[in-house]
């Protein structure tokens, strides 16, 4: 099967032969390793709390119509899943919508932050209004590669536009709270943790083999490939980094 | 490759909890006695704010004394069976998640980092390192020209620390090294793959280093207490009731001797009979009603937030600026320890997730050193966090994003995780006033304010380039790093002189007869140690001391400052007949 190149350019590489490889079920290095196989050794409590992330995912019932496309197609990029088949990519918008509509927070509000359903609606204008501003559309209607460049000027707190919103929130802080919320939903979720490698909940049955990374008997040994990211994008880590960012830890370094 | 062995089913069929018991705690503790029910209008002698590690153990102590107690939590009365979960997105109901304001240059962040909302506090998620302060954290002002004295010693405290570690207790080695050298009642634990990195970059490097705690989880089983299963989920509640909260150390006994644990109970003013004493605590209940527990004595436990925000919302007549705070200290001198982790990639996997998150550390630095160009010191950790944590953490760590993220959580298993925990200083100017906004019960709600000063930035530099040297020793490829803390304490600082501290050596306000604090809030200053131990150690001091006085506490003006007799009697059930025998 051949497939076009509009069709594997959000595709990830193969990193030696740069040859696209297909979207799989599941991704990561631990092929074959199902955290859910062991889920009769959980405990009930933990068991239903895992299984509803599988089969009850949550409405959404925050975002608007209007601005439901614009946060998906963001979420798509902040965390995209074009190496997962269609029907294993895992929900994360409607963990957020979720969170936002029976107004969940984590126990506090930075002093210069809107709350965060204020900060979302802000959010979603600002990243519509750098897209208008640096491409003269909206952001729904970019190539992968152009919505990645607009949500780098976030990333990198260097904002082109929307400089009214970004002056009553702060844009660093803004974009911690997007991505916690994204990474939050995702890894969440047992199909990441089979990408992982993580061995997920083990109570009561324990784990036995503490050191040296070694797996118990029902985890994978990890096999490796090395891939390149999609070339229709940005946000790949091009090398380690070796010196220590600061984030937004203080409010000084986010004005 | 081979197949993985996959047992889909237990033998017997999947685990369901035990049924048939109303609270269970841990899988072999029940609580077969009836609790006692006070109503509103009775007098009890005592009425406790908060049910965490200090007001856990007060209300065991006062109750097995047999006083009448009730202890207030604003949340639940945790079924660790049918309640925790083995689970980091689930666990969100452990915390303190109600609205807080947070501002200053380097603000803190609260809920799951340091804030425990239910009957055992902040003991549910803490991560159970167990150490003891040294001799020097309570002389900063003599030793170092900084911060201020305690007005107790260590020498003072040393006899809780020994009783409280065989009461909960904890397991480390039979030598540590630092401060006041010592041993612990049970042996260490197994070491995991963050405690060999830390173990093999500190023996590279020179620098001392203990295996296996001290940590308040169990190596050996214990009465009715299981020993640690390994499964690292520590900080989401501990299912297996291996790690100690009060909630399975003193909170059963305090129940079988009498006293009440009144769940989902917010405290929201102190009341007042005249200026200088108390009569009772109002409180909603968890239908949003108003109650007034009377009360011949109160004490506050709820920690450095909350207990600050109590006493300045119940200002009255007497006490414009908030109760017991003629002095302006209330709220004042907030501290959190700098709790920065070093995150470390290796080329062979390490599997973090697996043993309890704390296993191994370092005082090696935690004196202050003249060579330095700082005073104090700071502890090495190790730290296990599960992959949401370690996505947030990449997130600062590694600016990581998109395709990037997922590439780096691919990585999740090849990294170790190292946190500093560095004292921070305590300054006026970091501080817990109260903002406009209010809560769901219409409470104006904690507003906190935290700048690090010149010597806390020298002393976490260092402390964080002296862990990345122990991660490249170790072998790291990579070593990154994300800002943070760790820990609340102070905001109603104990000391000698009225015009400076909020209260006194036993916890009591100087400015209330019948009002005591006995949390994390009294610290003058907080070490490089984690302060659970201490905040239990306090806390049966100050048990003693109002056991000794008796109904003096409840009527007398005058304040006696002799120190109470040691009540080792008085520890719960079965501190002195298990654990491995060793000399002290």
């Amino acid at each position: 099967m051949t497939n076009t190149e509009s069709e594997t350019k959000n595709w990830i590489r193969d990193a030696k032969t740069r040859a696209p490889l297909a979207p799989k079920k599941q991704p990561g290095y631990y092929p074959g390793y199902q955290v859910m196989s062991q889920k009769a050794f959980w405990d009930a409590a933990t068991r239903k709390v895992v299984e509803d992330r599988l089969y009850r995912v949550p409405p959404i019932r925050f975002f608007t119509p209007e601005e439901l496309p614009t946060i998906q197609a963001v979420v798509d990029r902040i965390l995209p899943q074009d190496d997962r088949l269609p029907e294993s990519k895992i929900p994360i918008l409607n963990y957020i919508d979720e969170r936002l509509f029976e107004g969940r927070i984590d126990g506090y509000r930075f002093e210069d932050m809107p709350p965060d359903r204020e900060a979302y609606r802000l959010g979603i204008q600002a990243i519509e209004e750098t897209a208008r501003a640096m491409t003269g559309r909206g952001f729904t209607e970019l190539d992968p590669l152009k919505q990645d460049e607009v949500l780098q000027t976030i990333h990198d707190g260097k904002p082109v536009a929307a400089h009214r919103i970004w002056r009553q929130m702060p844009i660093r802080r803004f974009w911690e709270l997007l991505v916690g919320d994204c990474v939050s939903a995702y890894y969440a979720h047992p199909w990441a943790w089979d990408e992982i490698g993580f061995g997920g909940p083990a109570y009561p049955r324990a784990y036995m083999r503490l050191e040296n990374g070694l797996p118990e008997p029902w985890e994978v040994e990890e096999q490796r490939y090395e891939w390149l990211a999609p070339v229709d994008s940005l946000s790949d880590v091009d090398e380690p980094a070796t010196t220590a960012r600061q984030g937004a830890g203080g409010q000084k370094e986010t004005h | 490759m081979k197949d993985p062995i996959v047992f889909k089913e237990p033998i017997g069929g999947p685990f369901a909890p035990p049924q048939g018991n109303k609270k269970i705690l841990g899988p072999l503790q029940r609580l077969q006695t009836r609790m006692q029910r006070f109503a509103d209008h009775e007098v009890v002698d005592y009425c406790i704010v908060g049910l965490g590690a200090g007001g856990g153990v007060l209300l065991q102590r006062l109750a097995k004394a047999g006083f009448r107690v009730v202890g207030l939590d604003a949340g639940p009365f945790w079924d660790s069976e049918r309640d925790w979960v083995s689970d980091e997105k689930g666990s969100h109901k452990l915390y303190w998640n109600d609205l807080r304001i947070t501002g200053g240059e380097d603000p803190l962040t609260f809920g799951e980092n340091n804030s425990g909302k239910g009957v055992g506090g902040s003991t549910v998620h803490w991560a159970a390192f167990a150490p003891r302060f040294h001799p020097s954290d309570f002389r900063v002002r003599t030793e170092d020209g900084v911060a201020a004295d305690w007005p107790i010693s260590y020498w003072d405290l040393k006899p809780y620390y020994e009783l409280l570690e065989r009461e909960i207790p904890v397991a480390g080695p039979a030598y540590f090294p630092w401060g006041d050298p010592h041993g612990y009642p049970y042996g260490p634990h197994p070491m995991g793959g963050v405690g060999n990195v830390l173990m093999k970059g500190c023996t590279k490097l020179g620098i001392g280093v203990c295996a296996g705690g001290p940590v308040a989880i169990n190596s050996g089983s214990r009465g009715d207490r299981p020993h640690c299963i390994y499964r690292g989920f520590c900080i989401q509640g501990c299912k297996v009731g291996a790690k100690a909260s009060t909630l399975i150390t003193h909170i059963p006994e305090a129940i079988r001797y009498g006293a009440e644990v009144r769940e989902l109970s917010m405290a929201f003013r102190i009341s007042m009979r005249n200026p200088r004493w108390t009569d009772g605590v109002f409180y909603y209940d968890r239908d949003g009603r108003e109650h007034f527990q009377r009360a011949k004595a109160v004490i506050i436990a709820a920690y450095s937030v909350e207990t600050p925000r109590l006493l300045l919302n119940s200002a009255c007549p007497g006490h414009e600026r908030g109760l017991a705070n003629a002095s302006g200290t209330v709220g004042r001198f907030l501290m959190a320890q700098a709790g920065n982790v070093l995150l470390g990639r290796f080329a062979e996997p390490i599997r973090m997730y697996k043993a309890p998150p704390a296993h191994a550390m370092s005082e090696h630095f935690y004196e202050t050193d003249p060579k330095r160009d700082f005073v104090r010191g700071f502890a090495i950790q190790t730290v296990g966090p599960l992959p949401i944590a370690f996505a947030r953490q990449m997130i600062k760590a590694k600016d990581a994003w998109g395709w990037g993220m997922r590439r780096v959580m691919m990585d999740y298993n090849h990294w170790a995780a190292l946190g500093v925990l560095g004292e921070i200083l305590p300054w006026p100017d970091n501080r817990i006033t109260l903002a406009e906004e209010k809560d769901q019960y219409g409470i104006p709600v904690a507003k906190a304010h935290f700048t690090l000063h010149e010597n806390d930035k020298r002393l976490t530099r260092f402390a964080v380039e002296k862990v990345k040297e122990v991660l490249y020793a170790a072998g790291a490829e990579e070593v990154v790093e994300e800002s943070r803390y760790a820990h609340l304490v102070g905001a109603a600082r104990m000391g000698h002189d009225p015009a400076e501290s909020v209260v006194d050596r036993f916890g009591r306000t100087h400015e209330v007869h019948n009002l005591f604090i006995a949390d994390g809030s009294v610290l003058p200053t907080q070490g490089s140690a984690n302060p659970g131990l201490t905040i239990m150690c306090l806390a049966a001091r100050t048990a003693d001391y109002l056991i000794a006085q008796g109904t003096r506490i409840f009527d007398s003006e005058k304040r006696d400052w002799t120190p109470p007799p040691i009540r080792k009697d008085l520890a719960v059930k079965g501190a002195f007949t298990t654990g491995i025998p060793r000399l002290f």
